[in-house]
């Protein structure tokens, strides 16, 4: 089976699995909890509707006013510090739902601003976990050189571990913040920032919800929303390090395999003047430009092939001149093949004039070639022809 | 400026402008109605505490009482359904808080349970979504020759076409069943899907919270869990086709940025100390690029993949190949 295909399946079991045995876990862990809970808020409703002499309706009507009432009692949800912090709950995807919107303008209005918000939110805090990466490995290169090591090099290990006691402490920092300012425990603080920066967001835990403080304390406000965005930042830095490659491997593979393909299939047609040089189909089919990612598709793979071919058409090139006195016949199809390619190219942004080095590469598009031309100088120009007219 | 740094900065101001552009809608839409629900509901309450005669205290308690009991209103919420259903908002970040955790243990599980759980997730829904990306393309090309059209590649706008045809296929057939099942208007089973595939998962609206659904209607129970994995498939496949290549712009701005610094460097090296040193170099170069775990700092490569590339290491391999076959021959 192709590797991807191995590699989705095995990834739809695990996660399968693995909510099966958490449900488990979970259903161990809160179910007795729960039914000893429900019993006694029971026993408590009962009491107060024996005391008030409430039948069930009546009790049913109070229910209803209380739990509508919820968003209130926290204070006023939507002017503008509640609107931006719902604003940022919908963009950072996290959706505490202590406030939704309740008119049907506000819903559709929430599903648009989320249609455009949400990907701009992710791809905003990945530029700058990058960036955050960068600049942590720079300076660790820097304390690595103070501190006179051997290896001066920033590997992968120092980076997670650098990253992985980051976000423990920006959940710790919030942690001791939020128990100070909301009266909850370490751990309550704790669980309430984890799933925050999580973005799961469950809403039993919200910040900006006592005393009014959306209207009153602007500095804990500021203090909140910094928070929850810095952490965020923090977090996406570390997935940006650890996660991001293996949300691409697919897609990597399928590239790699249809260059594979590409490459077999257009090596071909060209059999006819590849009876010269035994070079194995590995060499000849070397994909050039590193940015081989431009090679998508069959033409963006015949281009590379051609680049490639520059190699020799430079050097074909060089030594064409000194064999023009000699045995031209000898060379009649590469000879056209070339023409035709120096005029195609004419155009071409990395076309440098003949003139000037006699080399059609620039250094900048075939980077690691250059060094190929430096070594292959030296070899006699006629033998190179054969060695092109394989590929 | 470096782009990848422009990129950044403008990425965080175009963020900030969104977050105030959309506070100030919010505000101007819902503020109103808040006020006056508000004024309604409190009016309402003290009614009923003047009709009951109910005393401060017993009316907090009987607050507290009526909030603790909500969850449990909808039903047994930890029974091993409702436990798969916690579950499920937890890996998925959806977490619409209609349950969650009450004891510290609980939270603590929880705790790690995302910590390896979410980045599973992610993963899997990306590698699905590929598969499927793939799967459509094949359709489309295969639908393109049957139709004799002239140009028989997918395109990319056919592809987020279909994607985003089957996004809003999704959407709908959710909306439609939910409200169906749920009792809610079309518009709000809408609204419930979105906000439940997009993983913000407000928790207004919550799926299987009437009165035991969790325990009895299993089929229904079963059809809830499965649209919302493959809706957010779906959805999955279509942030893989349209967004993902954003995600690791700047890791390839930075490659680039480090080979270019690498090959004017080898370039330089090669006029100054001459071709034989310089090809000892590009070979101890080429070795230390095996190790996939270090980034050597001295070549400015800021590679951090774990899976070195492979086009390069083959392309290095092959041009040493290369070079070598001809030497042999040649001289």
């Amino acid at each position: 089976m192709k590797r991807q295909n191995a590699r989705t399946l095995a990834l739809i079991i695990s996660i399968l699995t693995y909510l099966v045995v958490g449900a488990a876990v979970f259903e161990t862990l809160e179910s007795k909890q729960e039914k000893s809970h429900k019993r006694k808020l029971d026993a408590r409703k009962y009491e107060l509707m024996r005391k008030y002499n409430l039948t069930k309706e009546n009790f049913e009507e109070l229910e209803h006013v209380v739990l509508q009432l919820k968003p209130h009692k926290a204070g006023i949800q939507w002017k503008f510090s509640g609107s931006f912090y719902f604003a940022i709950t919908v963009i950072t995807t996290i959706g505490y739902g202590h406030a939704a919107p309740s008119t049907d303008s506000g819903k559709v209005f929430c599903m648009f601003y989320a249609l455009l918000g949400i990907p701009l939110t992710l791809v905003m805090f990945q530029s700058l976990g990058e960036r955050i990466n960068t600049f942590v490995r720079y300076l660790l290169h820097q304390a690595k050189k103070c501190l006179g090591m051997r290896h001066a090099e920033v590997s992968m290990a120092n980076m997670v571990t650098v990253g992985f006691f980051s976000c423990m402490s920006t959940l710790c920092v919030g942690a001791m913040a939020f128990s100070h300012c909301e009266g909850w425990s370490f751990l309550h603080a704790f669980y309430y920032c984890f799933i925050t920066l999580t973005t799961i967001g469950f809403g039993d835990y919200v910040a900006l919800q006592r005393d009014d403080a959306l209207q009153n304390d602007p500095r804990y406000v500021a203090f909140c929303f910094v928070y929850i965005l810095t952490g965020l930042t923090v977090v996406g830095a570390f997935l940006n390090l650890v996660v991001l490659r293996f949300l691409t491997m697919n897609t990597e593979d399928e590239r790699r395999d249809a260059k594979q393909r590409a490459l077999t299939s257009v090596g071909k047609p060209r059999g006819e003047v590849a009876h010269l040089l035994p070079i194995s189909a590995s060499t000849s089919s070397t994909p050039v430009a590193d940015d081989s990612t431009k090679a998508k598709d069959l033409k963006g793979v015949y281009t590379e092939v051609l680049h490639f071919q520059t190699i020799c058409s430079c050097l074909w090139y060089r030594s064409k001149e000194k064999l023009r006195g000699s045995i031209p016949t000898m060379i009649p199809q590469e000879l056209t093949f070339s023409d035709a390619y120096m005029q195609q190219n004419s155009n071409c942004p990395h076309y440098v004039e003949p003139g000037s080095t006699g080399c059609v590469c620039s250094p900048h598009q075939c980077s690691s070639i250059s060094s190929i031309t430096s070594g292959l100088h030296i070899l006699s120009p006629f033998r190179v022809f054969k060695r092109r007219s394989s590929v | 400026m470096k782009k990848q740094n422009v990129r950044t900065l403008s990425l965080i101001l175009c963020m900030f402008s969104y977050l105030l552009v959309g506070a100030a809608v919010f505000d101007t839409l819902e503020s109103e109605s808040e006020n006056s629900r508000r004024r309604v509901l409190e009016q309402k309450r003290n009614e009923m505490k003047k009709k009951y005669r109910f005393s401060e205290d017993d009316y907090r308690e009987i607050e507290r009482v009526v909030l603790q009991a909500e969850p449990h209103r909808a039903g047994r919420q930890w029974k091993f359904a409702g436990s798969f259903y916690f579950a499920i908002t937890v890996i998925t970040t959806i977490g619409y808080g209609h349950a969650a955790p009450g004891t510290d243990a609980g939270k603590v599980f929880c705790m790690f349970y995302a910590v390896l759980g979410i980045p599973l997730t992610l993963v899997m829904f990306q590698s699905l979504g590929e598969r499927m990306n793939t799967f459509v393309r094949y359709l489309l090309h295969k639908m393109k020759q049957c139709l004799g059209c002239r140009c028989t590649e997918v395109s990319m706008e056919n592809m987020v076409l279909v994607g985003f045809l089957s996004c809003i296929g999704t959407l709908c057939v959710g909306a439609a069943a939910f409200s169906h099942f749920e009792g809610w208007s079309f518009f709000h089973a809408y609204y419930y899907c979105f906000i439940t595939l997009t993983t913000i998962g407000f928790g207004d609206f919550v799926a299987l919270q009437k009165k035991e659904d969790l325990q009895e209607k299993t089929p229904y129970v079963a059809f809830s869990f499965m649209y919302i994995l493959v809706g957010l498939t779906v959805i999955g496949a279509f942030l893989n086709l349209v967004v993902l290549r954003f995600l690791t712009m700047n890791t390839e701005d930075e490659r680039r940025d480090a080979q270019e610094r690498a090959s004017l460097k080898r370039d330089r090296g090669e006029q100054s100390r001459g071709s034989h040193r310089e090809r000892n170099r590009s070979n101890a170069v080429h070795s230390r690029s095996h190790s996939t775990l270090l980034l050597p700092m001295e070549e400015g490569t800021s590679r951090t993949n774990l899976i070195a590339s492979p086009a390069e290491d083959q392309l290095r391999q092959r041009i040493e190949m290369g070079k070598r076959w001809l030497k042999k021959k040649y001289i």
